[in-house]
């Protein structure tokens, strides 16, 4: 069986390679399951979808913990523990990378023991037309498997994209097949796990008999207020809005409008932006009436600071 | 603005998973902040369901979940416990707490509008936001009784929804609560002054809130307040009130903007604009809108 797990970030069209990828395993001949994981699929935030294929009928259900591929589209999710990115990686899993930086890089970076390939794709979706990350992917993935045809991947991307109009099918059809074409020698890395791989599986239940719950912990309450400034959101962020407080009037409606509400006042009225939680929508740049608010690519603030700041 | 007054027990806290840039929880951090942690917000399930995902809340204040359809009347047994607890004597009627409830287009517009009828045919004491993405935005968008025409939702594909919006402006108003009102986070302004009405009036009172959805709709996050504010621009979302048993329109755009000007901005209605143009359709929704405003400038001509 292949089992293949694809990360990236809501809006990349994570589920769509998911469902693009199982349609051409389909149509080369494969039983297939493919699903995402159904929970909060937000804009920005890490999005994992599933992939299985096999010359027999699928029993396995669920996540994926030992993968034999794993397309990540958006290499920032390697600095996230949430994305869970690296999670069940053997020797034999191969590694997809959509990232403008090296393979030797991610090697070196990461130690992982499989192999790692790197595809540019920001650069192959631009020159089609503003293709999203996963279906850039999607053409790597497919070449990496070594059993999908070219044609097989094209009616995939037609059938599965059908409804965003010809125009879309068009250039995804483009940089997927570039994406396909440029791992022509990397074909057939990936290698398909005979045995039942998930821990599930492998292991029989042992199940224990609980009695049930008493209601306090059965329909748990959060007696705590604002509990959530533990989360985080801030890592969502690709890019960030930073004030230039020689622009800034002081008008505060940067704060009435963030959605968040992670933007404060400091003490001599200037508003301050907590990037711990800032999800890096960029409302607050669009609005400003002085244009006092800068967007800047968040790789880059986080190279200038390591530690990263908090404001 | 006096935001710094504010102490942060009223504040609605960030670190929730919702959208970026999502014009629902815009509105409701605006309402929190004026009604702040003196209340009990009872949720239905939709997209705010994740507000408050254990063990985590944004909220200072209570919090209340419970089906899709039935909000209303998780709000009645709130306010009967507190009417009964303030009888008997054992909370003082300055520990008593506001009901509000809180769901999205879906369980509003449709399953659970006859719970909202009834509550309101008891005359129960409880303010109701709706946030109006106009589909079931918490499972990918699929269409609900509040899509927009032409729009294109995951169950209605190529040709956009081909039913038309339901007016629950008007459904609400004809049950002659004590407060109706349309209104929109892009106008912070006309949202406070609603809130601050509706929660100086008893019974209930209800506000649908526009909630542009970068997600559903297919927009930039930084677009949530320009396409909002075109919204309210083009006429398509007419800011009104309902009190004392007559309508009254807050803001009546003098020239309006032209409709396509707001449905090019999202990616559900692209089909409308490529490969080519549509116009007969693009006329057939500027019709729509340019007969209601009509309508209403024959009703309000005979008052000066």
């Amino acid at each position: 069986m292949y089992r293949i797990r694809l990360h990236g970030r809501g809006g990349q069209g994570i589920k769509t390679a998911s469902r693009i990828l199982g349609t051409a395993l389909f149509r080369a001949g494969f039983e297939v399951q493919d699903a995402p994981r159904y929970g909060a699929e937000r804009r920005g935030a890490p999005i994992f979808a599933y992939v299985r294929a096999d010359d027999k009928a699928i029993c396995e259900r669920g996540v994926i913990h030992r993968p034999d591929l794993v397309m990540v589209a958006d290499d920032t999710l390697l600095d996230l523990t949430s994305a869970n990115v690296l999670e069940g990686l053997s020797g034999s899993t191969a590694l997809l990378i959509n990232s403008n930086r090296s393979a030797l890089h991610w090697c070196q970076r990461l130690q992982l023991p499989g192999p790692v390939t790197v595809l540019d794709g920001g650069a192959i979706g631009a020159r089609a037309g503003r293709v999203p990350a996963g279906a850039v992917c999607v053409g790597a993935a497919a070449r990496l498997l070594g059993v999908v045809s070219r044609q097989a991947l094209l009616t995939a991307v037609a059938e599965e994209l059908a409804g965003h109009g010809a125009a879309a099918v068009e250039a995804s059809r483009q940089a997927v097949l570039q994406a396909y074409d440029q791992f022509s020698s990397e074909a057939g890395l990936v290698q398909r796990l005979q045995v039942a791989a998930t821990p599930t599986a492998a292991a029989p239940p042992g199940w224990i008999e609980l009695a049930n719950e008493a209601l306090p912990q059965a329909a748990a309450t959060i007696t705590a207020p604002a509990t959530s400034r533990q989360v985080a959101t801030g890592l969502w962020r690709t890019r960030r809005p930073q004030i230039d407080r020689q622009r800034c009037s002081r008008c505060g409606l940067c704060l009435n409008l963030c959605p968040e509400g992670c933007i404060d006042l400091d003490e001599d009225g200037f508003p301050v932006i907590d990037y711990r939680y800032c999800k890096g929508c960029l409302l607050c740049a669009a609005q400003c009436p002085r244009k006092a608010i800068r967007i800047c690519e968040e790789r880059a603030v986080q190279t200038e600071k390591p530690e990263g700041g908090e404001s | 603005m006096s935001e710094t007054k504010q102490s942060t027990q009223s504040r609605l806290a960030p670190g929730t998973p919702l959208c970026a840039g999502c014009g629902g929880l815009q509105a409701v951090q605006q309402l929190y902040r004026i009604l702040g942690e003196r209340t009990v917000v009872v949720n239905a399930a939709g997209c705010m369901t994740l507000l408050a995902i254990y063990p985590f809340t944004p909220f200072a204040g209570s919090w209340l979940y419970t089906a899709m359809a039935c909000a209303p009347a998780g709000a009645q047994g709130v306010r009967d416990a507190l009417d009964i607890q303030l009888a008997k004597g054992r909370i003082s009627a300055e520990e008593d707490l506001s009901t509000v409830v809180l769901t999205g287009d879906g369980a509003a517009y449709g399953m659970g509008l006859s719970a909202t009828s009834a509550a309101i045919d008891r005359g129960l004491d409880f303010l109701y936001l709706c946030y109006d993405n106009e589909g079931y935005g918490n499972t990918g968008h699929q269409y609900s009784p509040a899509t927009p025409r032409a729009a294109h939702t995951a169950t209605s594909r190529v040709a956009g929804f081909a039913g038309t919006k339901k007016d629950l402006f008007a459904i609400w108003a004809a049950h002659r609560p004590a407060y109706v009102a349309t209104a929109i986070a892009a106008e912070p302004q006309d949202l406070a002054r609603k809130v601050k009405r509706a929660a100086a009036l008893r019974g209930p009172r209800l506000l649908i809130v526009l909630a542009p959805c970068p997600t559903g709709w297919g927009f930039e996050p930084a677009l949530t307040v320009k396409v909002g504010q075109l919204a309210v621009e083009t006429g398509i979302w007419p800011l009104k009130e309902y009190v004392d048993g007559r309508i009254v329109h807050n803001k009546i755009p003098r020239e309006r903007q032209p409709l396509a000007d707001y449905l090019r901005l999202q990616g559900r209605f692209a089909h409308l604009f490529e490969p080519q143009r549509d116009e007969r359709r693009l006329a057939e929704l500027q019709q729509a809108v340019d007969d209601y405003w009509r309508e209403i400038a024959g009703n309000t001509r005979p008052s000066p």
